[in-house]
């Protein structure tokens, strides 16, 4: 009987498989079960959700039996990459994982609590709507060999500077100039833009767009191409001259006598027999000077002096080259040369021609700290009541000193108060060679205004002169978004 | 409101309650008391070697009953095997230096010893005492009597609440039409339990775990039924009644060990004349031809086969020692499985395949011949799967079921949804959408126990399995006979194998095969069969008073079953 006794043993191998097996099966039920649920169990659900902006619109709505989206076609696309759709087709999830949630699937509970969820989100769909209207013009495509169009803003002039020097370079003389700026816009196709407005202040993410985009309520349209793309966080750009802040920065931090300091650029200038070329000549100039003329050879040889690894140290510390989160949402990392290229390439690096590549979303974190005197408050697109992490992101004094950069390059470079009427900016322009003759048009930056704290990057992809188009158009938007609310408010 | 409250309210209830009742009966089948009896002693020289069980086997080998380790000895060397009657009996088993009893050589039929007996094993000797009526009474007392640690009759109070609540929650949730029917079927399983617990106290028996946990898993099936099929409440109850009867039948008969496996053959010959009668008549229900009518009634003969193949593949000990009959098993086990495949009910050609892999390695304990069979039929089936490739389309959704919603995977994308919609705590009995699923009732009933009653109450039913499981290896360790060892063994292995297909099949761990759950799943053979393979676990019970299939001693010493021949012994 002992031989039958041990071998009654093989019964609790079985067992011990069914265990096992159960616990696999508990394992995927946490796993995988609000996926199974939600699948077939959803319309059994009384549960409904909403998702609702800063001021209470209705940008989606989902119950067991139905799913609708804002009722204004403009507010549906224009706020399109901000709720994503129900078939996670941005790849953001936003909505999709938040209607699981509203849909009331928990691993205790399951689906049999009824729940009437509502999500408030920081983001101002009017404000959305705005961005849409001015950046959707860029967006309407030209008929064959039709290349020249209007800009939709009045012509209007800016000062410029002419410079007069002696035989040794030096500037003697300096001398106004009224330059028209047109408004013709000499672009051939179809331009995909991308735009973020946050409150500096508080961290509130109040606008995010991406072009082209989608209605979510329009089955019918296909959608144009790459309109699933989040451009603010899921793609990244070459920077050019918008990436000579981060540079400035490096300088800052590392240059003794800084308003000592003088820049000398005649057209081009050779770094180990590589050029690097200058839109003018600037002759000698100040630091503030040589970033409100954006002057290449300047930027390339501050990047050169730093030397690389203090520039890769400083673009890691910056978030340029992670994967940054939007409220759980992940962005694209960004690039930059961190082998080792040699100084001709490390100059190009430094005014953000190279292999730099820059997340929309990292130079709105980046901007969003310099307006608020170093200390990034991370962007919230979600209002869940809770304050923003808060980290010191850059010495006060270096966000102080761009701060007075930017706002000298409005007034220096820009058109000042003619080209943004009522708005205190500063900012920064880029027009990024991408090496086929197109250039992306970069225009970040922020208000000083407390009323008004708004840190905003747009970015219009070959969309060409930075101040002409994005520029303009920021301040259209900002124009506007701004009269809209002080509006509301009376 | 009030229909609000009392939903709610039974919906935890029902849920305590089932943890209460298995914690309970797991307490009481594990953990409790549970000494072997003595039936003899051995003496070798003043050593008293204790006798435990009725077939011992005698030898140099490490796993001998009784061991003497001496060079002499053969590793089985012989077999002492006590009758119903508490006749005695020694065997040779082929052994190198012969076993002899008062001197008389004992020949292959074996020889019936005497207490005083001395019994020489190749020269060594030893001295055979049985134990007198006095003694035995003291050993018995001794013992710790089954259902005092944990009180049966608390568990089925418990049980009892467990149902009325079940039934509050299907009132409030059925069409009016069926409330009556399904109260009243409610009812009267809850009368049969009662009747059945007190018709074991009064035949003095004190153990009732196996039959609360039966009753248990019954009452989820009549849950289901209620959910499913309310018009059936009826004929779920007639049913219940003929399972319990059924159960009582078998019990009572496996109190005599030489009745039990007088039926070997004979029910061996049933199994296959009923295997051929359904390979030959059936037509195909639903994919598989496993249906027979008869009179007017239809029923699926491969459920009564697993108990007619558990009574003709368990064993004696002295069998198993004597005659090489393990070559007939396997050619009637290999029958079995292939009318199985040929019926097209690949599920329960699974079941008989591990069941057989379970009782030919009890029988043999060869690893060997397990792994020949399994080689085998993995031979077999790799055979099968080219010769019908729509065998392998079954397969190979497998793992993928979320990629063919419609079709394939249609069943288990459903079953999983459901399972995972209720939660912890369910929906409240009749309140799920997946009984109307075809099949819910049966094959993805666990997914519909855990969507309308939770996922605890789902978890409570495996463990009602796997504790009854459990239970059976435990009292394998006491058994009286190898027969009931390895019958309550085998009986609990085709349940935790059809549980592991029904289950692990339709959450699309294990190939969707479509087999039931034990007395869950709707299906009358289905339930029967489970009833009468829960008398083998309850023969195989040795706590003291714990088991009507049991024959005990009474207090003078004497099993009931001798008590007539006591009698005239007394007289004379």
């Amino acid at each position: 009987m002992k031989k039958i006794r041990n071998r009654s043993v093989s019964l609790l191998l079985i067992a011990f498989l069914v265990i096992c097996g159960m616990i696999v099966y508990v394992l995927r039920y946490v796993d995988d079960g609000r996926d199974w649920a939600l699948y077939f169990s959803r319309s059994n659900s009384g549960s409904t959700g909403q998702l609702l902006d800063r001021n209470g619109v209705m940008l989606a709505y989902f119950s067991g039996f139905e799913n609708r989206f804002a009722d204004d076609a403009t507010t549906r696309k224009a706020n399109y990459h901000v709720t994503g759709d129900y078939w996670n087709r941005t790849g953001n999830g936003f909505l999709a994982e938040y209607w699981d949630e509203a849909m009331g699937f928990d691993i205790i509970t399951g689906t049999t609590q009824e729940k009437h969820s509502q999500m408030r989100l920081n983001i101002d769909s009017t404000l959305n709507n705005i961005m849409y209207k001015h950046l959707s013009v860029l967006e309407i495509p030209l008929e064959e060999g039709e290349s020249l169009t209007e800009l939709p803003f009045e012509p209007h002039t800016v000062h410029q500077w002419r410079v007069a020097v002696d035989a040794e370079g030096n500037v003697i003389a300096e001398s106004e100039k009224d330059v028209l700026i047109a408004n013709s816009w000499d672009r051939p196709r179809f331009c995909n833009s991308a735009m973020m407005v946050c409150n500096y202040r508080t961290g509130e993410l109040l606008g995010m767009i991406s072009l082209p985009t989608v209605d979510p309520a329009d089955s019918e349209t296909p959608p144009a191409e790459g309109a699933y793309i989040n451009r603010c966080l899921s793609a990244s750009f070459t920077p050019g001259s918008v990436f000579k802040l981060v540079t400035a920065a490096a300088t800052i931090e590392n240059t003794e006598q800084l308003s000592d300091k003088r820049y000398y650029c005649e057209d081009e200038y050779y770094i180990a027999g590589v050029p690097i070329v200058c839109m003018h000549s600037h002759y000698n100039q100040t630091f503030e000077k040589a970033m409100a003329n954006s002057c290449n050879v300047a930027f390339a040889q501050m990047a050169v002096k730093l030397g690389q690894d203090t520039m890769v140290k400083y673009v890691r510390q910056y978030g340029f080259l992670d994967k940054q989160s939007l409220d759980g949402i992940p962005t694209v990392a960004g690039s930059y040369p961190t082998e080792f290229v040699g100084d001709p390439e490390l100059g190009w690096s430094g005014i953000g021609q190279s292999t730099d590549l820059v997340c929309p979303y990292a130079m709105l974190r980046f901007v969003c700290a310099i307006a608020n005197d170093g200390v990034l408050l991370e962007p919230k697109m979600i209002d869940d009541g809770k304050a923003p992490r808060a980290e010191r992101f850059m010495e006060a004094g270096t966000a102080k000193k761009l701060r007075e950069m930017m706002s000298y390059n409005v007034s220096y470079s820009y058109g000042g108060e003619d080209t943004f009427p009522g708005l205190n900016m500063c900012a920064k322009t880029g027009t990024a060679e991408i090496g086929d003759g197109d250039t992306h048009a970069w225009f970040v930056g922020f208000l000083d205004d407390e009323e008004h704290p708004y840190a905003f990057v747009t970015m219009v992809e070959r969309g060409g002169g930075g101040l002409y188009v994005a520029g303009n158009t920021t301040s259209r938007i900002l124009q506007e978004y701004i009269a809209n609310s002080e509006g509301a408010d009376e | 409101m009030l229909i609000f409250y009392a939903m709610t309210t039974s919906k935890y209830a029902v849920i305590i309650m089932s943890v209460l009742i298995i914690v309970r009966c797991i307490r009481s089948m594990l953990s409790e008391r549970y000494e072997a009896e003595i039936w003899s002693y051995v003496y070798r020289g003043d050593e008293a070697i204790p006798v435990y069980h009725w077939e011992n086997l005698i030898g140099r080998s490490l796993s001998a009953d009784i061991r003497i380790d001496n060079r002499s000895m053969s590793r089985v060397h012989a077999v002492l095997v006590r009758s119903d009657k508490g006749e005695w009996r020694i065997f040779d088993i082929f052994s190198k230096g012969g076993v002899w009893v008062n001197g008389m050589k004992v020949g292959p039929l074996g020889t019936r010893i005497h207490s005083g007996d001395s019994i020489n094993l190749a020269g060594n000797f030893l001295r055979f005492l049985d134990i007198n009526r006095y003694h035995r009474s003291l050993l018995e007392a001794q013992r710790t009597q089954a259902g005092l640690a944990v009180e049966p009759s608390i568990t089925l109070v418990y049980l009892t609440v467990f149902e009325l609540f079940l039934m509050v929650e299907h009132m409030c949730t059925a069409e009016s039409e069926f409330v009556k029917p399904i109260c009243l079927a409610f009812l009267g399983l809850i009368c049969l339990e009662w009747l059945c617990y007190h018709l074991m106290r009064f035949i003095n028996r004190s153990g009732f775990e196996v039959e609360t946990l039966a009753f248990y898993l019954t009452a989820l099936g009549m849950s289901v039924a209620a959910t499913s099929t309310p018009e059936d409440m009826f004929k779920q109850l007639l049913l219940t009644i003929v399972g319990v009867a059924l159960f009582l039948l078998n019990g009572w008969w496996f109190r005599s060990l030489k009745r039990t496996s007088s039926l070997r053959v004979p029910m061996g010959i049933l199994a296959i004349l009923l295997l051929g009668v359904n390979v030959l008549t059936s037509e195909a229900v639903f994919g598989a031809r496993n249906w027979l009518e008869f009179g007017g009634y239809s029923f699926q003969p491969s459920e009564f086969v697993k108990v007619f193949y558990i009574f003709a593949g368990a064993s004696t000990l002295d069998r198993l020692y004597r005659t090489n009959e393990l070559f007939s098993f396997i050619g009637f086990s290999a029958i079995c499985v292939v009318a199985m495949a040929l019926i097209g009910d690949f599920g329960t050609a699974l079941i008989f395949f591990v069941s057989f892999l379970v009782i030919s390695f009890m029988r043999s304990g060869s690893i060997a011949t397990v792994l020949l069979a399994v080689s085998g039929a993995g031979l077999a089936s790799v055979l099968a799967v080219t010769i019908k490739p729509y065998i392998a389309q079954r397969f190979a959704i497998w793992g993928h079921v979320w990629e063919d919603i419609y079709d394939k995977g249609y069943q288990q994308t459903r079953a999983m949804s459901a399972a995972a919609s209720g939660g912890l705590f369910g929906k409240g009995a009749g309140q799920g959408w997946l009984k109307d699923i075809f099949a819910a009732n049966t094959d993805m009933v666990f997914a519909l126990v855990s969507e309308d009653l939770g996922m605890i109450v789902g978890m409570c039913m495996v463990l009602a399995v796997l504790a009854l499981a459990f239970f059976a290896v435990r009292s394998a360790q006491h058994a009286r006979s190898a027969y009931y060892a390895i019958a309550a063994c085998t009986a609990m292995s085709m349940l935790l194998v059809q549980l592991s297909l029904n289950v692990f099949g339709s959450l699309d761990i294990l190939p969707f095969t479509g087999v039931t759950f034990p007395f869950v799943s709707r299906g009358g053979s289905s339930l029967l069969s489970c009833w009468m393979l829960m008398a083998f676990v309850k023969s195989a019970d040795n706590r003291k008073n714990a088991s009507f299939a049991v024959k005990t001693a009474e207090y003078a010493g004497i099993y009931e079953d001798e008590l007539d021949e006591f009698d005239e012994e007394d007289i004379e």
